[in-house]
């Protein structure tokens, strides 16, 4: 969901008073063609705000949450639910941690290494898996007027709009900026996630709710694989006999 | 109009032969390499100039005619079985190779031979136009006898098609899908064929058209599928060159 470039320009003179166009663009990283253009279209696009704020020193979310559209971000800040925070660990991670717990090796003395950074290459589907309560999907969709197949897309090729994200965090009763996170717009840190939660949220899970969901998380990989391997095998059959 | 459209699918048809001649060399898919030389042929044999030249060297019966009926014959059978087999149509395989598929040939054959014998088959004529004008008799016989010389490409098409569309929606690179649409509707127009007795005399012209679009189809079709894989091999290539 892009900015109104007048939006943007007003955001622009409070957070950067006397810079230029070229000052910005500059000290933000983002082309002066892709700004110009995106300002001549009238349509801002979202991680040219978030550059823009990390450049000036200032908080994405709070930056995003001036604008009205964004304006659900605004607010309280709502903590992460522990179901959210261990959904922003890597399969490989979460299989890492396993393999040290005494319950699959007894012999102790190993520790599980540092977390990798969220996201991760499932985050945003392991996120709305982690609040659906069975009907989130249908109630984005009856919100926002996306097709639930659509929906399912962006999940499948590990996506999803910030209008969405938002939309589906406020439909499942969680923070609002839990999917920005997973999608990679904005870091933990930015979205006010306290240092170590995901850590923490996984060090709180009994050896029986770990090995589950990681068994969850193979399965769910293995499909996909098999899947992919599917497809190659039924493409090379398709060369082999026509190439 | 109609000669452009007969030149131009020689051309690509025969293009796309000589194209394959180096893989056919190395003694990758020769079959494939057969259906295109098969198809440029019967293309040679569908166009007045050097239909006459070619019968003529024949005795000048029209024997060329027959050629083509199983040239034509030979190259969707070969086709039918290359794509099936590729695409994974089990269900289009067994049709076609099978026992009935293989007696549909042979009844469809073996009845084309008997009314072409029939025929007062003298004097060389593309389509057998002139045989057809002779009398009432001979214009019934080259009208069954063209029925059968449609049958059996019709058959092969129709098996083909269903796996075909399906092929489309399937997830596969995008070249390829577009060549599965490009053989279903190849497909498709080889079917339509099948209603040429009922197209009236004076639109003649669009039994050229379905005629030569599905050899287009088939060919542009087939020639996409062997342009995907070039073109995933040097993305492969490119690839590990750029990892090492």
């Amino acid at each position: 969901m892009s900015i109104p470039a007048k939006a943007f320009q007003r955001w622009l003179q409070s957070i950067a008073p006397d810079a230029s166009t070229a000052d910005v663009c500059r000290v933000s990283g983002i082309k002066r063609t892709t700004l110009a253009q995106q300002l001549v279209r009238g349509k801002v696009a979202v991680n040219t705000v978030v550059s823009i704020s990390r450049a000036y020193h200032a908080n994405p979310v709070a930056s995003l949450a001036g604008f009205d559209d964004y304006s659900v971000l605004a607010g309280p800040p709502h903590p992460p639910t522990k179901c959210e925070l261990v959904s922003q660990i890597s399969t490989a991670d979460l299989l890492r941690a396993l393999l040290v717990r005494s319950a699959m090796d007894p012999v102790q003395g190993a520790s599980a290494p540092v977390l990798g950074p969220a996201p991760h290459a499932t985050s945003v589907k392991n996120w709305v898996d982690a609040i659906d309560d069975g009907e989130v999907r249908q109630r984005v969709s009856a919100s926002t007027g996306v097709a639930p197949q659509n929906y399912s897309a962006q999940l499948t090729a590990n996506r999803l709009s910030p209008e969405l994200a938002m939309a589906t965090a406020v439909a499942a009763g969680v923070g609002p900026v839990g999917g920005l996170v997973a999608t990679g717009l904005v870091t933990e840190e930015e979205a006010g996630w306290p240092a170590g939660a995901r850590q923490a949220a996984l060090d709180s899970l009994s050896d029986g709710e770990l090995t589950v969901l990681a068994g969850d998380r193979l399965q769910a990989l293995g499909k996909v694989l098999r899947r992919h391997e599917q497809d190659q095998a039924q493409t090379e059959k398709i060369w082999e006999n026509l190439g | 109009m109609i000669e452009t459209l007969q030149w131009t699918t020689l051309a690509i048809c025969g293009l796309v032969a000589a194209a394959r001649i180096p893989s056919a060399l190395r003694g990758e898919n020769r079959s494939l390499f057969g259906i295109f030389a098969l198809m440029t042929l019967a293309i040679l044999l569908s166009i007045q100039g050097p239909y006459v030249v070619i019968d003529q060297a024949m005795g000048g019966i029209n024997l060329a005619n027959l050629l083509l009926r199983f040239v034509v014959f030979g190259a969707i059978f070969f086709l039918g079985i290359r794509v099936s087999r590729g695409f994974g149509a089990d269900g289009a395989y067994r049709l076609i190779t099978g026992r009935s598929g293989l007696l549909v040939l042979l009844t469809i054959s073996a009845v084309m031979v008997a009314l072409f014998l029939l025929m007062d088959t003298s004097g060389s004529s593309a389509g057998l136009v002139a045989i057809s004008a002779k009398d009432g008799r001979n214009f019934a016989l080259v009208e069954y006898y063209g029925a059968a010389g449609r049958a059996y490409p019709a058959f092969v098409a129709l098996a083909l098609v269903p796996p075909m569309v399906r092929a489309v929606q399937e997830r596969l690179p995008l070249l390829v899908r577009i060549a599965a649409g490009l053989l279903a509707l190849g497909g498709a127009a080889v079917a339509l064929t099948l209603l040429f007795p009922l197209i009236p005399p004076a639109l003649s012209a669009v039994e050229f058209i379905i005629n030569y679009s599905a050899v287009l189809c088939y060919v542009v079709g087939l020639a996409l599928i062997w342009t995907a894989r070039v073109v995933n091999r040097q993305a492969r290539s490119r690839k590990t060159s750029t990892e090492t």
